[in-house]
Order: C-alpha cells, then sequence, then structure tokens
C-alpha cells in the first residue's frame, strides 16, 4: 500500500519501519541497506523529536503539540520527511512537501 | 602557545578541534597514533553545536518553571562513550581517554 | 542500596534519580521537588535519546568512530552540572573534584549497563 506514495512527483524512497526502528517495508531508489539505515534514522529522529516536543509542553504548558505527528528536515536538494512510523525521501525540485505531508499522514492512518 | 595546544596537552588527549558557531571545523591538532580524521572531529563539532542549543532551550524552560538558576548560560556539553569521551564549549572540543580524563580541567581549559 | 540512592549522598551532589527509557516512571533523592526530579527525568531521557541518535549516525557516517555507543554525558552551567549515565542522572555543584568524583564512580558502576539498571 504504502509503494503507492512512490506515484506523487519527487518522491524518491519510501519506508515503513517498527517501533523498534527495524525496517518492515521500503520502496524506491535505494538498496536494502540505505532502506535500512534510513528507516533506523527515521526512527531514531521520531524519538528526539518526541523528546523535545514533550519539553515544550512542558515547559510552556501549551496544549496541541504533543505527542508530535510527525517532522521534516530540508536540506539543499532533498527532504526527508515522516508521519507516524513511515518516512519518505524527497526531491525539492519535484515534490511538492505540503502533497507528501498530507499523503504520508493519510496512509500512517490505514 | 594556542588553546588548542594546552588541550591536546590534557592527560590522555587524543584529539583537540575548533570549530565555528554553526560546527564547521575550522583548526585540529591529534596525538601521535591517534586514528581520528578531521572528517570525524568535523561531525563531533556538530554534536556539540547541537547538544549545547538543546541544553540552553532546557537550562531556559528549567530556570523559568522551577526559578532554579544555575545552568544558563550552558559552558559545556560532553558526550560519554565506552572508551573515550569528548567535551566540549561552542567553540572548541576535546577527546579524552576515559581511564584518565579529568573534566574539570577540560572544561577550565575550553575557557581558556 | 540503588545505585541513585548511593549517588544522592556523595559529597557535592545535589540530587540524584533513575528514569525509565519508555513511560514516565521515576525514582529520586536529593535536594529537588518531586515535579522537578518529573521535570529532570524527562529532560535527561529526552538527552540521552539524542545522544544515542548521534552516536549512530557518527559511526554510521566515520571510520575509527571513537563513539560505537553512547554511555552518557555531562552537560556543565556556571554553578552545576548534570551527569548522567544509562538511566541514572544527578546534579552535582560545580566544586573542585566533585564532577570528575562522580564521573569516575558512575563509570565504575554503570558503563557496563547497556540498557538499564
Amino acid at each position: 500500500m504504502i509503494r503507492n506514495l512512490l506515484a506523487l512527483d519527487g518522491v524518491l524512497v519510501v519506508c515503513h519501519f517498527r517501533d523498534d526502528g527495524a525496517l518492515l517495508e521500503g520502496y524506491g531508489m535505494m538498496d536494502d541497506a540505505m532502506l535500512e539505515r534510513l528507516a533506523r534514522f527515521a526512527h531514531d529522529y521520531k524519538r528526539m523529536v518526541q523528546g523535545n516536543t514533550d519539553q515544550f509542553s512542558m515547559f510552556t504548558g501549551l496544549p496541541g503539540w504533543a505527542p508530535p505527528r510527525g517532522w521534516n528536515v530540508r536540506g539543499a536538494q532533498h527532504t526527508v520527511c515522516s508521519v507516524g512510523n513511515l518516512v519518505c525521501f524527497i526531491d525539492n525540485t519535484e515534490a511538492s512537501l505540503n502533497e507528501v505531508m498530507r499523503e504520508l499522514t493519510e496512509a500512517s492512518q490505514y | 602557545m594556542s588553546s588548542l595546544d594546552n588541550l591536546i596537552g590534557l592527560e590522555g588527549a587524543s584529539a583537540a578541534f575548533e570549530f565555528s558557531q554553526s560546527g564547521e571545523l575550522t583548526d585540529h591538532r591529534v596525538a601521535e597514533g591517534s586514528d581520528l580524521t578531521a572528517e570525524t572531529l568535523d561531525l563531533l563539532a556538530h554534536v556539540f553545536v547541537a547538544n549545547i542549543a538543546i541544553a540552553t532551550m532546557q537550562a531556559r524552560g528549567w530556570e523559568k518553571t522551577t526559578g532554579q538558576g544555575g545552568f544558563y548560560p550552558i559552558q559545556g556539553f560532553t558526550l560519554v562513550g565506552f572508551e573515550w569521551s569528548t567535551v566540549g564549549n561552542g567553540r572548541r572540543g576535546v577527546v579524552l581517554r576515559n581511564d584518565v580524563a579529568d573534566f574539570e580541567a577540560a572544561y577550565a581549559a575550553l575557557e581558556g | 542500596m540503588s545505585v541513585y540512592s548511593e549517588l544522592a549522598v556523595m559529597e557535592g551532589v545535589i540530587a540524584a534519580g533513575e528514569y525509565a527509557y519508555r513511560g514516565d516512571r521515576y525514582h529520586f533523592k536529593g535536594q529537588l521537588s518531586d515535579e522537578m526530579a518529573r521535570m529532570a527525568s524527562i529532560m535527561c531521557r529526552a538527552t540521552t535519546m539524542s545522544t544515542h541518535m548521534q552516536s549512530d549516525i557518527l559511526c554510521a557516517n566515520s571510520d575509527n568512530c571513537p563513539f560505537e555507543e553512547a554511555h552518557g554525558w555531562i552537560v556543565r552551567g556556571p554553578q552545576f552540572s548534570v551527569c548522567v549515565m544509562a538511566n541514572i542522572f544527578c546534579f552535582v555543584q560545580n566544586e573542585p573534584g566533585v564532577l570528575n568524583r562522580v564521573f569516575r564512580w558512575m563509570r565504575e558502576r554503570l558503563m557496563d549497563a547497556h540498557e538499564m539498571v
């Protein structure tokens, strides 16, 4: 099912990872070793974002931030975006970040 | 004697390095026999910049929420590995062997 | 006696505690309120998770990486330092000798603890 995300413009890779960071399934322009590394990175980054969001909520008392739904990190040519336990690697010139985040949110609820 | 020479002179030091505010390596010394590379030190420099930024957020939040001062401004961060630790502030860092590491001397040397 | 209880009575230690890697459980001893200890646990867990991720990335991307696994970290402020190893944290005064003594003790007791104490 997540393979459908590759049909979006500019989506180069999509992965589904387990709560322990292991790769469940991954598709796109990366070999298996790189898919596993992307899954591990996304899992670690997710936990780090969770930790920082918990602290932000704790210090400010503001509702609506924790638990975080997702994150993205934008580089010059590529962006890594994640919602839930899904992560995509996209090309900035071809992909619509809004569309990818929206589709990831939907797919993460399957 | 430069501050990097002071740092590399600490007991058990295998590298000393200097970096920009955004974490790019600008200068370094590696002790004889160490296989640390400039690329690794550049990554460690970014580790310092990232962790000092997070620790600053924590210190600000802690002081505002609890009223207890004494953590801000953050003066340094140490990452402890199994055999090695790296001690740094926002400008410089040093890699030390854990069994002989003197963290207090390292923090004092970093301020110099 | 638990590790954090032993730490809490060392000279120069303000408070020490342990936190669960998952969930909200924590225990502590020393001069912190219960709410401060809860907050300290959340902060220490977040930084520990972050250093684990950083050492993973560091070693995946460099040869001869000296930080194969992050065992702990220290943050130093003007008056106090926080010292963490495995899932044990302690707040210490920046007085001469304290940080080195506490770190040495924690290293001896906790360096081989891969997950939780």
